[in-house]
């Protein structure tokens, strides 16, 4: 602001005002020119990092994608449009997709539901609320890794401790991991117990910063538990809900840990999600054109599906 | 309000793109950094070592690095290797590290491709070999055995034709296993089952399955293994891909839907669906622990495992061991040599080529061969070595042992128990047990699975091909 005046100032003593103005305009420009050179630099840390880690990856994929590679995995010649054209006509994008989004299915709602239940059951409870708390919330200091490794013996077709129980109470043992009606299941089941610490935590934030001033006016109006929970703790908590709802179908996309663990995609590709086919082509067969070429499907895929959570879905929570 | 939340949405459609970006690239980072991290720590390692390398005058050792793929109690014996050779030979330096399964370490040597970061020993798995020779970052140890005039002739033939390829031998067998059968025999006894007979072929399998079953309770199982199945291929003499097995030129077809495919998978699906053998996913660990456990009374698995089984089991009853069983009638065939092999690498100094060489011509000595084959169940690859004192205390004490040397012996010499040879081996065996799951869950024909399966790698074969000059 000071140069601003000095500039100003400048002119004063010339008998022309428009040259005042022109030259007026002029230091403007440059001012803005500087304060934006100010936020670059700012920026730059960050657009540095997002260009090392996220914009060069991505340029290099749809480079790549264009390409064969060799066994080795070095660029071995152009391709073109080949590696799209045959992750269609193979069905590795369709069924990668499908089993995904089924994945999706399994793991979101039940997990979310799974967690607002414990959440409402924790909230008014007088005696114990600490220790519920912490066990609810413990899944969440387990690393994926160990997670499965405790499932995969859980899961044992032979020694697992689920099917002896199931011995136990006179049922027939599940093919929990081998069969491939029930693996992908079984990797949900497990995924949900996984994500229920970090759900679990943030509804119940969520509904912690709900205030007691609301449920006892309505409870004065007269309101059960019931209508209480549907026309106050739901909308109000709609914020938190969309935020576990993206984060959860992102990490469900995402997920990769468990499946390499648990069953490596198998078997028949039963529980073959996107990002461990992507890995398989791109880091086991090292092929690294389809791979890329499948990354940047999936990348497509997720905008349209980020989309369309921000479109419509958002609609629907009520900011306070 | 309604402005507020406007302005939410406004900041949301930037947030797609960043979160959708995020995703992809987080999804293609997520295999490699492991591998990447790796490479870098043992790149100081070899830095130094090339520095001393290449300085002669200096009395200071050439150090090597070799990346093996062996745990538990090979890692053991690999170390005790190591550290004797290294007091016996002041002038070299080995550093043996382990580089995660064969897989993995195989994946880490394609990423350390390019750069200073690769071992200067590498141990491959058989089924890695056609890959390596294509890759062109090796010394073929046949230069070092014709400048070295080293003597061939004690080592087991069947071991050296399999690493012979394209009139040469690439790479210096190390260990060497093949499939054999392992079945419980208090279980057999109980069963009504001679204990000192074990079942040879596909039907006398199955008979005997079906005898250990009880109450819908399978009594053997197999695990889904595309191993398996190419070692059945070879005990019936079929060859696996076309070009005489891949040995006389490269292969362009898989031969998957034979005659020799179809009867195997048929009868292996039959068993399943009598319940007289469980399908208990595609990892040997889960079938070794449920026979250990005496749960099952039959399993197939690698001679490598023996010790481990042996130990596991205890005393709770005794484990006898058989030939890998074949359809009735078949004469010919055998099974194939398993396991894996070292290779020098040629992006080294010359030293430490040399020094490499070394190395391999200790590893291969009757003495270390012996003492190797003690400690984890892999046989030996000289004939020599049995003339050992420890081996033969070995033997006496764990009959076992035997069982693998003389089906080695009894294999017949032709291309499809030298094994198949394809650059992409690995990814086919993925195909093959992916088929073998179809078949067993109903969900295809044991032929068409096969079928489906033979077409696919017959594709990555061609891909294969063409990017391979």
């Amino acid at each position: 602001m000071s140069e601003l005046d000095n500039r100003w100032s400048l002119p004063a003593g010339t008998s022309r005002a428009s040259a005042g103005r022109r030259l007026r305009t002029v230091s403007l420009k440059r001012l803005k020119v500087r304060e934006n050179m100010l936020a670059y630099a700012f920026l730059a840390p960050s657009l540095l990092l997002f260009g090392v880690f996220m914009f060069y990856p991505l340029l290099r994929s749809v480079y790549l994608s264009l390409y064969s590679t060799d066994p080795a995995g070095r660029v071995a010649s152009f391709v073109g449009l080949q590696n799209f054209t045959a992750l269609f006509s193979s069905g590795l994008f369709l069924d990668g997709i499908r089993v995904t989004a089924l994945f999706a299915l399994l793991t979101v709602p039940a997990g979310m539901l799974l967690a607002l239940v414990l959440a409402a059951l924790t909230h008014n409870l007088l005696r114990g609320k600490r220790l519920f708390q912490f066990a609810f919330s413990l899944p969440m200091v387990l690393s994926v890794g160990s997670a499965a490794v405790i499932w995969k013996f859980l899961f044992h077709p032979s020694l697992g401790m689920l099917n002896s129980g199931l011995e136990l109470a006179g049922l027939v043992p599940v093919p929990w991991l081998t069969n491939p009606k029930w693996a992908l299941l079984s990797v949900s089941l497990m995924t949900v117990w996984m994500n229920l610490g970090f759900n679990y935590i943030v509804i119940s934030s969520g509904m912690q910063g709900i205030p007691d001033d609301m449920y006892e006016s309505a409870k004065i109006d007269g309101a059960g538990p019931v209508a209480m929970f549907r026309q106050i703790t739901i909308p109000l908590l709609s914020p938190t809900l969309f935020f576990v709802l993206v984060v959860s179908i992102i990490s469900a996309f995402q997920s990769f840990g468990q499946i390499n663990i648990l069953t490596q995609g198998g078997p028949m590709d039963s529980t073959n999600v996107f990002v461990y086919s992507i890995y398989r082509e791109a880091f086991v067969n090292f092929r690294f054109g389809t791979g890329s070429a499948q990354a940047l499907l999936l990348f497509v895929v997720i905008m349209l599906l980020t989309l369309v959570q921000f479109k419509w879905v958002e609609r629907k929570v009520h900011y306070q | 309000m309604k402005r507020f939340g406007f302005r939410r949405l406004r900041f949301g459609r930037g947030m797609i793109l960043v979160l959708a970006m995020f995703m992809a690239v987080l999804a293609g980072c997520g295999g490699n950094t492991g591998a990447n991290t790796e490479a870098t720590n043992t790149s100081s390692n070899n830095e130094s070592s090339s520095d001393k390398g290449t300085d002669n005058t200096a009395a200071a050792p050439v150090k090597i690095t070799w990346w093996h793929s062996m745990s538990g109690s090979g890692e053991k014996a690999i170390n005790k290797i190591v550290t004797d050779f290294n007091a016996s030979h002041p002038g070299i330096q080995v550093e043996a590290v382990y580089q995660g399964k064969y897989d993995e370490s195989l994946n880490k040597l394609k990423a350390s491709l390019g750069s200073n970061s690769g071992p200067d020993l590498m141990q491959v798995y058989e089924i890695g070999s056609k890959f390596m020779i294509d890759s062109k970052m090796i010394t073929p140890v046949q230069k070092f055995i014709d400048e070295d005039k080293f003597d061939l002739s004690s080592l087991e033939p069947n071991i050296i034709r399999y690493y012979t390829i394209g009139g040469q031998l690439n790479a210096m067998p190390f260990n060497t296993s093949n499939p054999i059968l392992y079945y419980n025999k208090d279980a057999f006894k109980a069963a009504g089952l001679d204990p000192e007979n074990p079942p040879k072929t596909f039907e006398e399998y199955e008979a005997a399955a079906k005898a250990l079953s009880k109450n819908g309770k399978p009594g053997a199982a197999i695990a889904i293994y595309g191993w398996f199945m190419e070692q059945l291929f070879a005990n019936q003499n079929a060859e696996y891909v076309n070009g005489g097995n891949g040995r006389d030129q490269a292969a362009t077809e898989s031969l998957l839907a034979s005659d020799a495919g179809v009867k195997t998978l048929v009868w292996w699906k039959k068993m399943v669906d009598e319940k007289a053998v469980a399908n208990l996913g595609r990892d040997t660990d889960d079938t070794d622990s449920a026979f250990a456990a005496g749960q099952v009374a039959m399993t197939l698995d690698s001679t490598a495992s023996l010790r481990k089984i042996v130990d596991a089991v205890g005393g709770k009853f005794k484990v006898g061991t058989g030939f890998l069983p074949r359809p009735e009638g078949v004469k010919e065939g055998g099974v194939v040599v398993g396991g894996a092999s070292l290779y020098i690498m040629n992006n080294k100094p010359e030293e430490e080529q040399k020094a490499a060489w070394e190395f391999i011509k200790y590893v291969a000595s009757p003495e270390v061969q012996a003492e190797w084959s003690v400690s984890t169940g892999y046989f030996p690859i000289t004939k020599a070595a049995y003339d050992q004192q420890v081996l033969k205390d070995n033997v006496a004490k764990f009959p076992q042992f035997q069982t693998a040397v003389d089906q080695l012996h009894a294999s017949s010499a032709s291309n499809a128990t030298s094994g198949a040879v394809m650059g992409i081996f690995p990814e086919a065996r993925q195909i093959v047990e992916g088929a073998i799951e179809e078949a067993l869950n109903g969900k295809k024909e044991p032929k068409k699975a096969l079928e489906d399966a033979a077409a696919q790698i017959t594709d990555k074969l061609k891909q294969y091909n063409a990017t391979v000059k």
